[in-house]
């Protein structure tokens, strides 16, 4: 590349033409050298490493640490079956507390000093929104498991290149909860509940666009603060506006405590939430989380395909002070996406034959992996950003909590399967 | 009228969660002329530390009252290690950074031992809600204005009829005077710092049942307790009671009638303007130097 910028521009020198115009063809030249050497497709050697930015203090520290069981312990079997391309794969972890600022940084870290040949991330769907500029810029690969905003992957003017996601994408998710809000309803009065983040606000049109193609008047849209400790006044006007059935946007604590304001005026609506949800709301609130359903990917406590059961037991091996039973694992659909997307990963570098971004990034396009969520075939279609998401909601299944564990929708009495 | 219902109810109870904290900051400022700004960590301490002792199989009680003890002690050493030094000359300010960053500390390693997720922090009297017709309240939640009143007429009398109290009164009138007659002022400041963090750690120990322990809990609520506190004037403890429990009822009466999402922003702005209208706070007095 370089051998050739430099060529184009001799001739030019050799030719009897005015300064000014030398003068601005080298400067065209030399922009275009400058160029091609920054330019992503030139990216060359990078290291086999995965950088991660998660969180791993703040509010949602606990996600981070079931996303890190299920890396490390992908990354074990990996490397004990010989590695990728002969060379074991590190997993090199970055906190980002939970806010965007510190996830570029440390995106910046991953892809110019570490030089990592791929990076994964974390819970927050802002941090990843963050990230699309400097990603891009460096040409570096990333592959989501959990922040499941649609603009993580659908970019303004279909431009992603560089952001793949194995986990749950909200625009699908609003569909796939108004439908099981709508086939479970007995009044057709469904509400939307969703707590005030970008999370939240985010979901909001999403879960109206998908009203309204599945014929659904919302009855009610209620929101609240994070932090918040009393929803009584929301819940009194849903209850008063003759809903039946909630659709759930947030997580454990806030949606602790409406539970606690339905319990308080005496109404208990069907729910139906997004993946906000652990095992660890149903421990803070007991018996008041009995039959609230959650759209998933996966669920550790039904039946496990061998392929499951082996993942499930490497991690109880790896970390048996924090993985004892399948109801430890409290993010059930993000570790099994983490489980996947790593797998993903390694096929595309076997596929890449290389330690090289732009090489990585273009085999991604060609794995073809039985996973423990899907049938990946293929995972990522290149051209379609919004198949640069591999879960597709075919593989969406409903949960729900029963005697204090997340289950499979089949395996409890509350009502239709999937 | 239900819905009314509901709003007092709940109102009473949030409110006086309030109260509680901003009697906190009451005793520290007239002790010290200083606070603990973080002082939302010492109520999330009591909360936590009663669901930690819980997890090492001590009783509900016996538990709860080694929280509140530890909560005492540590707000007690938090004026001892950051906050008199930095309060030695007049107008010093550096408490205010040296509170802020020791109560981030507290919260960061809270989060990285106790977990971020919340945790249940069990009560007989937060599992069945008492219904009156459509609205309803726990007996755990009706325990917090018992305590506030407890509180409050405790510490009146406190003041007024202990040697301890009265030698506080003193300090806080002036501190330089009553090292005079012997008081040792900053043995005084110590001990109001340890009262304010009982009473801290007993508002997030008693509401802990019904909003779940967690390492984040107490920063909105020492931010509106700060609030109430300075709505009130600091330095009246029956305002800053009456403050606390009318800005609570009110929130309710926002989220209910105006705006759940906008109802801080309303909240902060009506303190705005009573700060305006009452520079000395609603039952403040304003204070008058002999020169």
């Amino acid at each position: 590349m370089t051998h050739h910028a430099t060529a184009g521009i001799a001739p030019q020198l050799a030719s009897p033409r005015p300064r000014r115009k030398l003068l601005r063809s080298a400067l065209l030249g030399g922009f275009a050298l400058a160029a091609a050497s920054a330019s992503p497709a030139t990216a060359q050697r990078a290291e086999p490493c995965i950088g991660i930015s998660m969180e791993v203090t703040g509010p949602l520290a606990n996600q981070g640490l079931m996303l890190r069981i299920a890396l490390e312990t992908a990354l074990d079997k990996i490397n004990a079956a010989g590695g990728v391309l002969g060379r074991p794969l590190r997993l090199v972890i970055y906190d980002d507390v939970g806010e965007p600022a510190r996830a570029v940084d440390n995106a910046r870290r991953i892809g110019e000093r570490d030089n990592c040949v791929v990076m994964f991330g974390g819970a927050r769907t802002p941090n990843a929104i963050a990230l699309r500029e400097p990603l891009a810029e460096m040409g570096l690969p990333w592959v989501g498991s959990i922040s499941a905003g649609t603009g993580v992957i659908e970019h303004p003017g279909g431009r992603n290149e560089w952001m793949f996601r194995v986990s749950m994408k909200d625009r699908w998710v609003t569909e796939y909860l108004i439908q099981q809000a709508k086939a479970r309803s007995q009044s057709g009065k469904i509400a939307f509940v969703y707590e005030g983040t970008a999370w939240g606000q985010g979901a909001l049109p999403d879960i109206e666009a998908a009203a309204r193609r599945n014929n659904v008047t919302l009855a009610g849209r209620e929101t609240f603060n994070i932090g918040d400790q009393d929803m009584s006044a929301q819940m009194i006007r849903l209850r008063d506006a003759g809903v039946d059935t909630v659709v759930l946007w947030a997580v454990d604590r806030e949606s602790a405590n409406m539970l606690r304001s339905m319990d308080r005026i005496g109404w208990k609506p069907r729910i139906i939430s997004a993946w906000g949800l652990t095992t660890a709301f149903a421990r803070a609130v007991g018996p008041l989380a009995e039959g609230i359903m959650v759209a998933g990917t996966f669920n550790w406590n039904g039946p496990l395909s061998p392929a499951a059961q082996a993942a499930f037991d490497a991690m109880k091996a790896k970390f048996p002070d924090r993985i004892r039973t399948t109801a430890d694992m409290e993010q059930p659909s993000a570790m099994a996406n983490a489980w996947d997307a790593i797998h993903i990963t390694v096929e595309a570098l076997k596929i890449a034959g290389a330690y090289d971004r732009t090489r990585l990034r273009d085999a991604m396009f060609r794995v073809n992996y039985t996973g423990l969520v899907a049938d990946y075939r293929p995972a990522f279609i290149r051209g379609n950003q919004e198949r640069m998401d591999a879960v597709l909601p075919e593989a969406y299944k409903l949960q729900a909590f029963h005697n204090g564990m997340l289950m499979p929708i089949e395996a409890t009495p509350f009502g239709m399967r999937n | 009228m239900e819905a009314v219902t509901q709003y007092l109810l709940t109102g009473l109870s949030v409110g006086s969660v309030y109260a509680m904290v901003g009697l906190g900051f009451y005793v520290m400022w007239t002790a010290a002329k200083a606070v603990n700004f973080n002082f939302g960590d010492i109520f999330m301490l009591g909360a936590v530390l009663t669901v930690v002792a819980i997890d090492q199989g001590i009783p509900l009680l016996p538990a709860a009252v080694l929280a509140v003890a530890a909560a005492a002690i540590a707000a007690a050493a938090i004026e001892r290690g950051f906050v008199r030094p930095f309060n030695r000359e007049a107008n010093a300010i550096g408490w205010m950074l040296t509170t802020i960053a020791v109560g981030t500390m507290i919260e960061s390693a809270t989060t990285a031992l106790f977990g971020s997720n919340p945790r249940g922090l069990p009560s007989p009297l937060a599992e069945t809600p008492i219904r009156l017709g459509g609205a309803g309240i726990y007996p755990q939640e009706l325990l917090l204005p018992v305590a506030l009143i407890i509180v409050a007429v405790g510490l009146e009398l406190f003041y007024r009829r202990t040697m301890l109290g009265r030698a506080m009164r003193a300090v806080a009138w002036n501190r330089t005077a009553a090292g005079l007659v012997g008081i040792d002022a900053d043995r005084i400041t110590l001990i109001a710092f340890g009262i304010a963090g009982v009473l801290g750690a007993l508002a997030g120990l008693l509401i802990g049942p019904v909003v779940q322990a967690s390492s984040t809990m107490g920063a909105v609520i020492g931010l509106k307790g700060f609030m109430v506190a300075i709505i009130a004037g600091i330095a009246n403890a029956r305002g800053v009671v009456i403050a606390g429990v009318l800005y609570g009822v009110a929130e309710k009466f926002i989220e209910g009638y105006l705006s759940t999402a906008a109802r801080d922003a309303i909240g902060f702005t009506l303190m705005v303007l009573l700060l305006l209208l009452f520079p000395q706070g609603l039952f403040g007095r304003k204070e008058i130097k002999k020169v």
